[in-house]
C-alpha cells in the first residue's frame, strides 16, 4: 500500500548521511592493515545508499575482521568464533526490514564456522557477506588458517603450511542454491567498492571473498600481486564489474565472463594465479529462505503467547492426563 | 420483367406483398440457417452455465462447468477403459447438470450435482456412483452455477468484484494491523517506563499470580522508579499514537473477516444507482481522508521518524490531498450496476460527469433488448444506442477502462473483466444480456452470441494502463473474424438430389435481426418453386453499389424446425441498416489498427514513393555512369585517434592518486595534518606545508599501493635532504 503524493513530498524531507554518519570510532587495525580499505568501501556504500543507521546490522564472529561492527555507528553484534552467520540468520528471521551484512575472517569462517557456511550458503538468506581473507590467524599472533598457503611458515607450522590451502570461492560454487559469488582485493577500492554494492544489491546470500594484506604478520605475501597489475585477471561484463576509464588503462588484464555462467565461475574460480577479481556467479532466481519461510501472521502479544503456552505445554506434567 | 420478381422487388423495396402474402417466417419457427445447429443448447457443450467459484486463487474465480468437469476427468480418470466409463459418466452428469439449470434450476455446483446425481443413479446402471464419486473428489472449485441469462452479468460483475475487493482489503488490512500492532507496542513501552507504568499496582499485575505475595510492590515500585530512564514517551506523542489507533480500528472501508469492525457496521460499496454510489462517496470522503491521514502518519511513527517540529505542519495543510488520486485507489471501488434502458438523461450526465472525475466507481450497464427502434427516428434500429453512447463517450474521456461485450463472451473476457475491476480509475463495463425477450425460444445465449458476430453489439475493450497509444489500449481480438465486415461460418445441407452441398455463409445483421420476432414482417418466406438466380444472398447484396433500380432481391437462408432449408426476401429497411451496422463496425476497426485509413493512405504514398525511386534508379542504371565520387578521406593507419592529453603533473608537487588509496591509515598516522581523508575515505595531501620532506618520503615508502609521490624538497634547508631525494627518486 502506498500512499504516492504525502511520500513524495516527505521525501524532500529525507536527510542525505555523510560518511561520518556510519563512522564508529577510530579503528584499532594495524595500520596498512586490509580491513581499513573494506570499512572505507562499506561505509562508502552505507552513505550512498543512504541506509538508516537503525536499520543496518553487522553481524561478526571472533578474530581481527570481526571487530567490523564496532566501527560501524549502526546495530552491531560482535558474535562468538565461527557463528557470526547463524547470528545474522537469526536477525535476518526475526527482523526482516533490517540491511544484514557479515564480517568474517578465514579462519571465522573456513575453519570453526565452515558448517555454518555451507549451510548458510544453501539457506541463501538475504545478507551480505564479507570474507576477510587475510591467510592468516592475525589476532592469535600468525597461525596457519585454512586458507594459508602451502608452505607458510607460521607459530602453528613452523615448518611450513602442509596443505594446499582451501578455496572459499570453489567451497560456496559447489554448495546447492549459491547465488552471489565474488571476489575482490583490498589494494583496488574501486573494484571492492564495486563488488560490494552489486553484492548489497543482490537479493540472497552475496558472498564476497575479499583478499586482504596482514601487514603485521604476512607483510609480503600479496607483494607481487600488489605491484604487477597484469596479475590480477579482472572480470568484467555487461551485468558484472565494468572498469572505470582510468581503472581500465592500468589493469589491462581482463576477461569478459558472464556471472550466469555457473561452469565458466567455478573454472575460473579455481584459478589463484593471477587472482580472478570480480563477480563470479549470480543468480537471482535462488529463493530465499526467510520468504519460503515467512508465515504472514503478525507476531501479536497473543500469538506470541499462545505459541510459548504450546511450547511449555510439552514439558507440562498433567496431573489427572491430558485432554 | 417477370411479375414475380416484381413481387419480390416490391416486397423488398416497400414491406407489401401486390398479390398475396406468402408465410412469414415467425409463423414457420424460422430460424436464420446459421443458427440450426442450436436448436438444444443443453445437449451442447459451452461456456454456460459459470461456476462462481468461492476462494478461488486469482484468475479462478470463474470457471466454466466444462472446463471444471474437464479437470475432474483428467484428474479422476486413468486412461485405460476405466478412465473411458468415468469420462462418459461425468459428461453424463455435465448434461444433467445443464439441463437443470437450463430448466431454471439454480444454486451451488454440489447442490445441482447432487440433485442431478440422485437422477441418474436411479437408473441403476452399474459403477455410475463409483465413477461420479471419484469426479465429485477432484472437483477443483464449488460455487454459484449460472446460466446466461437476465441475471447472469450482474452477479458475475458482483462476483468477480468482490474477489478484486477481498484481495486489496487484505492487503490494507495487514497494512493497517502491522501499524496498529507497532504502534501500541510503542505505547505499551512508553507505559512500561512511565511512571503509572512502574506503579505498585501495575506491577501486581504484571507478576504471576503464583509468586505475588513473594514481592513487595511498593519497594520495587520505589526502586525501579529512581531508575526511569529520561526522554520516556512525551504526552504529545502519546496522544497522537493513541488517536491514530482509534482511527485505525474504527474505520469501516475494510472490516476484518468474519468480524464487524470495531463493532461498527462497515460500508456497503454495491449501488444499483450512479446518484446513489456518488451521495455515499461523498460522505465518506472525510473518512477516507482521516483514514489516509492516520495512515501516512502511523507510518512515519513506526519508524519514528514524525518529527512534530516539521510535519505537523504538514499534515495539517495536506488535508484533502492526503488522499489524491492514487490514494482514491486504495479504498473499495463502487460497483454501481445500472440498467442502460432506463437510464434518464440526468442520470447520464452524472454518470459521464463522476467518470470523467475520476471517482472509484465500477460500473455495469446493461442492455437488454438492442433491436429496440430508435425513440427518436421512427422506424431506425436502436442497437443499443444508450450504452454504446456510454461506452463511446466513456472512451473519449481517456482515463476511463471500458470493456463491451455480449454476455455469451464475458467468460471468454474474464481476464479483461478482472483487469478493469483491478484498474486504478473508473471502469465501464457496457454488457448486452440476450435476454430482451422477443426472440421467442432462442436461448439468451444465442441471442447474445449473434449479437456480436452480426456486429450489432461488437466486443472491444478500452484500457488506459495498457499503453500510451491506441495501439496498445484499443482491442478488438474477441470478435470474431474482427479483420473482416462479418464473420464467415462453413454451412451444409442436401439438396433435392440428397447432394450434400456445403458453402460459407457471412453472419450479417439481417441474420440477427431474422432472429426477432418483432420484424418478421420485414421477411417474407418464398416457396421452394419461386426460387430464381436473381435472389442473392444478403452479404453479396450488401456490397453492391446500385445506383438504378435494383436487379436482384436480398434473401437470407432460413430453416425451419423440420430442418428445412427456406429463403425470405429481406425488407430494404433492413439492408439500410445492416449497411449503417456496418459503417460502425468499421470505425472500430479503424480505431483497432484494421483496414486503418491513415495507415492504408501512407502505405500508398510510401509505395509510390519507392516506385518512383526505383523507376529511378533503373533508368540511371541504363545511362551514362556518373563520375566516380571522390572517395573520403580516410584516417592514416596506424596513427590512433587523438586520445586524450593525460592529466600531466609537475614533478615538483607531492600528491597522492586518491582514487587507488585503500584507506590503510599509514600515512595519516605519519603526519594527520599533512595526510587527511576526503568525503570518500580516501587519502589527499591537504597541505604539504604541514610537514617535512622526510615524512613525504617515508609516507612514500610505507605506501603499500604506492600512490604516494613526495615530489621535490619545498625547504632547501632540511636536513639530510641528498639522501631523502634519493629514496624519493623512485616515486617521483
Amino acid at each position: 500500500m502506498t500512499i504516492t503524493a504525502p511520500e513524495c513530498l516527505l521525501r524532500l524531507y529525507e536527510e542525505h548521511p555523510d560518511l561520518e554518519d556510519y563512522q564508529g570510532g577510530a579503528p584499532r587495525w594495524c595500520a596498512g592493515c586490509g580491513d581499513n580499505a573494506i570499512l572505507a568501501a562499506v561505509q562508502r556504500l552505507c552513505r550512498d545508499e543512504a541506509l538508516r543507521p537503525e536499520k543496518t546490522a553487522f553481524i561478526s564472529g571472533i578474530g581481527c575482521s570481526s571487530r567490523f561492527p564496532h566501527y560501524m555507528k549502526t546495530y552491531g553484534f560482535h558474535g562468538i568464533h565461527g557463528r557470526a552467520l547463524p547470528v545474522a540468520e537469526g536477525v535476518r528471521m526475526a527482523r526482516p526490514d533490517l540491511h544484514v551484512f557479515v564480517s568474517t575472517g578465514d579462519g571465522d569462517c573456513c575453519s570453526i564456522g565452515a558448517g555454518h557456511w555451507i549451510h548458510a550458503v544453501r539457506y541463501n538468506m538475504n545478507m551480505t557477506v564479507f570474507l576477510h581473507d587475510n591467510h592468516v590467524y592475525g589476532l592469535t599472533k600468525k597461525q596457519a588458517s585454512p586458507t594459508s598457503p602451502r608452505g607458510l611458515r607460521t607459530n602453528t607450522t613452523p615448518r611450513g603450511a602442509y596443505l594446499e590451502a582451501l578455496n572459499p570461492l570453489t567451497v560456496t560454487l559447489g554448495v546447492q542454491n549459491a547465488s552471489f559469488v565474488a571476489q575482490a582485493v583490498d589494494w583496488i577500492p574501486e573494484i571492492l567498492y564495486s563488488i560490494v554494492s552489486a553484492a548489497f544489491h543482490h537479493k540472497g546470500f552475496s558472498f564476497v571473498r575479499i583478499l586482504q594484506r596482514c601487514p603485521k604478520f604476512l607483510p609480503d605475501l600479496f607483494d607481487p600481486w600488489l605491484h604487477d597489475p597484469q596479475k590480477v585477471l579482472v572480470l568484467t561484463h555487461d551485468n558484472g564489474l565494468q572498469l572505470s576509464p582510468g581503472l581500465a588503462k592500468v589493469h589491462k588484464n581482463r576477461r569478459e565472463h558472464d556471472p550466469a555462467d555457473l561452469d565458466r565461475a567455478r573454472e575460473i574460480a579455481s584459478g589463484a594465479d593471477p587472482i580472478p577479481v570480480g563477480i563470479l556467479y549470480r543468480n537471482p532466481g535462488v529463493p530465499c529462505y526467510e520468504d519460503l519461510r515467512r508465515s504472514g501472521k503478525l507476531r501479536t502479544g497473543a500469538f506470541v503467547r499462545a505459541g510459548l503456552e504450546a511450547e511449555l505445554d510439552k514439558f507440562t506434567i498433567w496431573p489427572q492426563g491430558h485432554a | 420483367m417477370h411479375s414475380e420478381l416484381q413481387a419480390q422487388l416490391a416486397f423488398h423495396l416497400t414491406g407489401v406483398w401486390s398479390a398475396g402474402r406468402p408465410e412469414a417466417s415467425d409463423a414457420l419457427e424460422l430460424r436464420p440457417a446459421l443458427l440450426a445447429a442450436y436448436r438444444n443448447l443443453s445437449r451442447l457443450r459451452y461456456d454456460f452455465p459459470l461456476v462462481l467459484a468461492r476462494n478461488a486463487p486469482h484468475g479462478g474465480a470463474v470457471q466454466s462447468l466444462s472446463g471444471l468437469m474437464d479437470r475432474a476427468i483428467e484428474d479422476a480418470a486413468p486412461r485405460d477403459g476405466e478412465g473411458e466409463r468415468i469420462r462418459g459418466h461425468v459428461l453424463r452428469m455435465e448434461q444433467a447438470i445443464r439441463a437443470l439449470v437450463a430448466a431454471g434450476g439454480g444454486g451451488s455446483l454440489a447442490t445441482l450435482w447432487d440433485t442431478a446425481a440422485g437422477r441418474l443413479e436411479s437408473s441403476g446402471e452399474d459403477l455410475l456412483a463409483d465413477s461420479l464419486s471419484r469426479a465429485r473428489a477432484a472437483l477443483k472449485a464449488d460455487g454459484e452455477v449460472l446460466d446466461c441469462g437476465k441475471a447472469m452479468p450482474a452477479r458475475l460483475f458482483e462476483h468477480a468484484w468482490r474477489t478484486v475487493q477481498e484481495s486489496k482489503a487484505r492487503r490494507f488490512r495487514e497494512d493497517i494491523d502491522r501499524l496498529i500492532l507497532r504502534l501500541s507496542d510503542i505505547l505499551a513501552a512508553g507505559l512500561a517506563l512511565s511512571e503509572e507504568g512502574r506503579s505498585p499496582e501495575r506491577l501486581r499485575a504484571e507478576v504471576g499470580a503464583a509468586h505475588r505475595e513473594a514481592f513487595d510492590f511498593e519497594a520495587m515500585s520505589r526502586l525501579l522508579a529512581g531508575s526511569l530512564p529520561k526522554g520516556t514517551l512525551p504526552e504529545s506523542r502519546r496522544r497522537r499514537i493513541a488517536s491514530l489507533v482509534s482511527v485505525l480500528e474504527s474505520q469501516r472501508f475494510f472490516p476484518a473477516p468474519g468480524e464487524r469492525a470495531g463493532g461498527v457496521e462497515p460500508y456497503a460499496f454495491v449501488f444499483e444507482s450512479c446518484a446513489a454510489a456518488l451521495r455515499a462517496f461523498r460522505e465518506r470522503r472525510p473518512a477516507m481522508i482521516a483514514l489516509a491521514q492516520a495512515v501516512a502518519v502511523a507510518r512515519l511513527e513506526v519508524e519514528n521518524e514524525y518529527v512534530e517540529s516539521k510535519h505537523d505542519a504538514f499534515f495539517e495543510e495536506f488535508g484533502e490531498n492526503v488522499l489524491g488520486p492514487k490514494g482514491v485507489t486504495l479504498f473499495p471501488d463502487y460497483l454501481v450496476r445500472i440498467g442502460a434502458a432506463d437510464m434518464q438523461a440526468a442520470g447520464h450526465a452524472g454518470l459521464m460527469e463522476a467518470l470523467g472525475a475520476g471517482l472509484p466507481l465500477k460500473v455495469l450497464a446493461q442492455t437488454d433488448d438492442i433491436l429496440d427502434e430508435s425513440p427518436v427516428r421512427d422506424g431506425q434500429l436502436a442497437f443499443g444506442a444508450r450504452s454504446r453512447q456510454l461506452a463511446a463517450m466513456a472512451i473519449a474521456l481517456s482515463e476511463v477502462y471500458v470493456l463491451q461485450s455480449s454476455a455469451s463472451n464475458l467468460f471468454q473476457l474474464r481476464e479483461r473483466i478482472l483487469r478493469g475491476l483491478e484498474y486504478p480509475g473508473p471502469a465501464l463495463f457496457s454488457v448486452f444480456s440476450g435476454a430482451g425477450g422477443a426472440c421467442g425460444e432462442l436461448a439468451p445465449y444465442l441471442v447474445a452470441a449473434a449479437a456480436m458476430e452480426s456486429r450489432a453489439f461488437p466486443a472491444f475493450s478500452y484500457d488506459p494502463s495498457a499503453g500510451e497509444d491506441w495501439a496498445s489500449r484499443f482491442s478488438l481480438e474477441n470478435n470474431p473474424r474482427a479483420d473482416l465486415d462479418w464473420p464467415v461460418h462453413a454451412i451444409a445441407y442436401e439438396d433435392d438430389e440428397h447432394q450434400r452441398i456445403s458453402e460459407e455463409l457471412a453472419f450479417t445483421l439481417v441474420d440477427f435481426v431474422g432472429c426477432d420476432r418483432r420484424y418478421a414482417k420485414h421477411f417474407a418466406t418464398i416457396p421452394r418453386a419461386m426460387w430464381n438466380e436473381r435472389m442473392i444472398a444478403v452479404p453479396e447484396y450488401l456490397v453492391r453499389e446500385t445506383k438504378g433500380p435494383p436487379e436482384k432481391v436480398p434473401c437470407l437462408p432460413l430453416v425451419g424446425r423440420d430442418g428445412t432449408l427456406h429463403r425470405a426476401i429481406v425488407g430494404e429497411k433492413l439492408i439500410r441498416e445492416a449497411r449503417r451496422c456496418r459503417e460502425a463496425w468499421r470505425s472500430l476497426q479503424e480505431l483497432a489498427g484494421i483496414h486503418n485509413s491513415h495507415a492504408e493512405r501512407l502505405l500508398a504514398r510510401e509505395r509510390k514513393a519507392w516506385e518512383e525511386q526505383r523507376t529511378a534508379h533503373a533508368a540511371a542504371a541504363l545511362g551514362p555512369q556518373p563520375a566516380a565520387e571522390a572517395p573520403a578521406p580516410a584516417a592514416a593507419p596506424g596513427v590512433p585517434a587523438q586520445a586524450e592529453p593525460e592529466e600531466e603533473r609537475p614533478r615538483d608537487e607531492p600528491y597522492i592518486e586518491t582514487p587507488r588509496c585503500t584507506s590503510c591509515n599509514e600515512c595519516t598516522q605519519i603526519n594527520d595534518k599533512m595526510f587527511v581523508y576526503d568525503s570518500n575515505k580516501q587519502a589527499t595531501i591537504a597541505n604539504p606545508e604541514a610537514g617535512t620532506y622526510r615524512q613525504l618520503v617515508e609516507a612514500a615508502e610505507s605506501c603499500q599501493v604506492s600512490i604516494i609521490h613526495p615530489g621535490r624538497p619545498r625547504n632547501p634547508a632540511e636536513p639530510g635532504l641528498d639522501e631523502l631525494i634519493k629514496r624519493a627518486e623512485p616515486f617521483l
